[in-house]
């Protein structure tokens, strides 16, 4: 029995040992995001992303003849949990990494763990402007910055006469940022915010905040956080009897939103994010393997396209050489739209596209 | 107006805490026979809350057109059964064995035990959040204004059916032949044994009825809230909390402890911050154990020499 036992883990650790040097000669990409936890919608959104987009280059012949690998790791949208699927993705000989969800886990890993290896880091989702501020020249995103997103959102508010509003975030980096933004772009634009205040994320009982903000009577409110929390906030408006509507960012943009805030509850809420742009081929050839595609799939897509392009044309698997060729992407013809990076890694022309739910299903209104 | 703010800020309260109340109940019962915090009380919660929605989700599926209220009674005696069975099983397999051991081992058993129900319902249904069918949610989201104060049909319906429940089980505590046995049986285990009451069956049927009183407050925090296999934890905290503060091993003590705590949360985050809700919790406990240890409620315990 014991020798069976060792000549299974021989076999098994040779295989292991055999593995990076195959790997060696090919190209692999990473994925990470949260596959489990209250934000697994949104991660296998990611997920399903990159696969649709590393699945076209496969059946494409590849990269210069070779396939691309994918190696996908489930960072919890945690933090800590981030950091160490981080590493494994880097021991693991990822050239390039699409992803994190969150920008509390993308800030973080991008410098501590993926700069030091020269690993370029792509991340379809995380909108916080720090990420991209601190002189880092691994770190990319294809989806705009909450400084963009938060400006957006107070001028389309504003610009439908709106001129009181609450605003509670959830106190992550994500939430707290683009609340932050919108607050001083909509007191700049003339608004008055009549409450302002937070929550704490994975609470479930948010009555006695919302019925503050009903006796302030305020014509909107607005929610930096995701959707897990803004689905209760607008199920319990209702309750309390608040009929002014509740707007959110990208976070919120997603059909569990409507699920758990119930259809009535949800009619008329209003989110920032990703726009529509030419991405009518690409929400077919999704639909078919995934169902409808979620806020990020689209910008997954994009980020994976634009790594493996930034692999064709670095020629070979070396980290230093891909990493330089996503900082030269340029016009990258996307399903988002073209896309550029500037020196920040962040996309300066990027533009935020309003949503609201009208028959239970986020809508595009502009 | 800002007494219509208060008489709403108070409901809310109300209803966050009736529930509390109704976990705080099975950790004070638990504690008053066995003087073991159950740990995995919280969890038994939870169990109770995912055991709702699964009857009201097969509902839907099998008579879709079914009448709310059937449906809810079904949905909330499906859960109770459930959950009274679960804590049953895990006092006869986890707790009896232990019994006359030194108490930290059965703290530690009750820690392990929560973090494996945890574990085997995160298998079983994910980790997203769920919401109970929107049907069931929506009629019951609409209500009435008196004044300025909106009143749900929930609000009435949560607050209604924790009381009916905590009511039952004070008269079936205070009056029937079964709670004097568990009262004596709380008092002194081994003389009530000699006066012919099974220790091992009352203790059993402690747990199952705390259990199905916690399936209750699981059901309502499902049709209040949205739940996934975390839930336990949190309002577990809580209501040990609430059961603490007003005087564990004391019925009536659970039962002001839970709604006492569901008011101060309420007007702490109505009138002071949302983000400090958790603190005012804390700090009320604190004060209340500084000037009176034994809790609001608790009798004071003598140290024996």
């Amino acid at each position: 029995m014991n020798r069976l036992l060792h000549a299974a883990l021989l076999v098994g650790l040779s295989g292991v040992m055999a593995w990076p040097v195959e790997a060696a000669a090919s190209w692999k990409l990473g994925v990470a995001a949260p596959l489990t936890g209250p934000l697994a919608k949104m991660g296998a959104d990611i997920r399903q992303g990159v696969q649709v987009a590393v699945d076209e280059v496969n059946a494409a012949g590849g990269i210069r003849g070779q396939k691309v690998a994918l190696v996908i790791e489930d960072d919890k949208g945690d933090p800590r949990e981030g950091m160490v699927v981080a590493s494994k993705l880097v021991q693991s000989g990822v050239l390039g990494v699409v992803g994190h969800l969150n920008s509390g886990i993308s800030i973080p890993a991008s410098k501590e763990v993926y700069a030091p290896a020269s690993v370029a880091m792509v991340t379809p989702a995380s909108t916080n402007p720090q990420l991209t501020e601190r002189g880092l020249k691994n770190v990319f995103r294809t989806i705009g910055r909450d400084d963009q997103q938060g400006k957006d959102a107070a001028d389309y508010v504003l610009g439908r006469g709106i001129r009181k509003v609450a605003v509670l975030d959830n106190k992550n980096a994500y939430g707290q940022g683009l609340a932050d933004v919108f607050r001083r772009t909509f007191v700049r634009g003339g608004g008055t915010i009549i409450l302002s205040d937070s929550v704490t994320s994975g609470d479930k009982d948010f009555t006695p905040i919302l019925t503050r903000i009903k006796a302030k009577q305020p014509e909107l409110l607005f929610f930096g956080g995701e959707y897990q929390d803004a689905g209760l906030l607008a199920k319990q408006a209702r309750r309390v009897g608040i009929r002014f509507p509740l707007m959110g960012g990208d976070g919120i943009l997603d059909g569990t939103f409507v699920t758990l805030a119930g259809l009535k509850a949800a009619e008329g809420t209003l989110a920032t994010g990703p726009g529509g742009t030419s991405q009518k081929g690409f929400n077919v050839v999704y639909s078919k393997r995934f169902g409808e595609p979620g806020a990020y799939s689209a910008y997954s897509y994009d980020a994976a396209h634009v790594l493996m392009a930034a692999m064709g044309r670095a020629g070979k698997p070396d980290r230093k050489a891909v990493l330089a060729a996503v900082a030269t992407t340029r016009n990258h013809p996307g399903v988002t739209g073209r896309i550029t990076f500037n020196a920040k890694g962040d996309q300066p022309n990027f533009k935020f596209s309003v949503w609201t739910v009208a028959d239970g299903q986020f809508r595009l209104v502009q | 107006m800002e007494g219509e703010l208060l008489a709403q800020q108070v409901l809310n309260g109300l209803t966050i805490g009736s529930m509390y109340a109704l976990i705080a109940l099975g950790y004070t019962m638990v504690y008053g026979i066995l003087q073991l915090i159950n740990f995995a009380h919280g969890e038994v919660f939870m169990v109770g809350s995912f055991a709702g929605l699964g009857v009201l989700l097969l509902v839907e599926r099998i008579a879709p057109g079914a009448g709310l209220v059937p449906a809810l009674i079904l949905a909330l005696l499906a859960a109770m059964a459930a959950a009274a069975l679960l804590g049953m099983l895990v006092e006869r397999l986890a707790y009896r064995p232990l019994r006359h051991s030194p108490r930290l081992s059965l703290l530690i058993t009750a820690l392990g035990l929560s973090i494996i129900l945890q574990n085997l319902v995160m298998l079983l249904v994910g980790t997203e959040d769920r919401a109970y069918p929107d049907r069931f949610t929506e009629a019951l989201q609409e209500g009435f204004d008196v004044g300025a104060v909106h009143v749900a049909w929930q609000q009435l319906l949560t607050l209604g059916v924790a009381l009916a429940f905590m009511g039952a089980l004070t008269w079936m505590v205070r009056r029937t032949r079964l709670g004097k046995a568990m009262r004596a049986t709380a008092e002194d285990p081994i003389t009530a044994g000699l006066m012919g009451i099974e220790a091992d069956r009352i203790v059993a049927l402690t747990f199952a009825m705390g259990s199905a009183l916690a399936a209750v407050g699981g059901v309502l925090f499902g049709l209040n809230y949205s739940i996934n296999f975390f839930i336990g934890t949190q309002a577990g905290l809580k209501a040990f909390i609430a059961a603490v503060l007003g005087g564990i091993g004391s019925l009536p003590g659970a039962v002001v402890g839970g709604l006492l705590l569901g008011l101060i949360e309420a007007l702490g985050a109505g009138y002071v911050s949302g983000t400090w809700k958790d603190v005012f919790a804390f700090v009320i406990l604190a004060v209340v154990l500084v000037f009176r240890p034994a809790g609001l409620l608790g009798r004071p315990v003598v140290e024996k020499v």
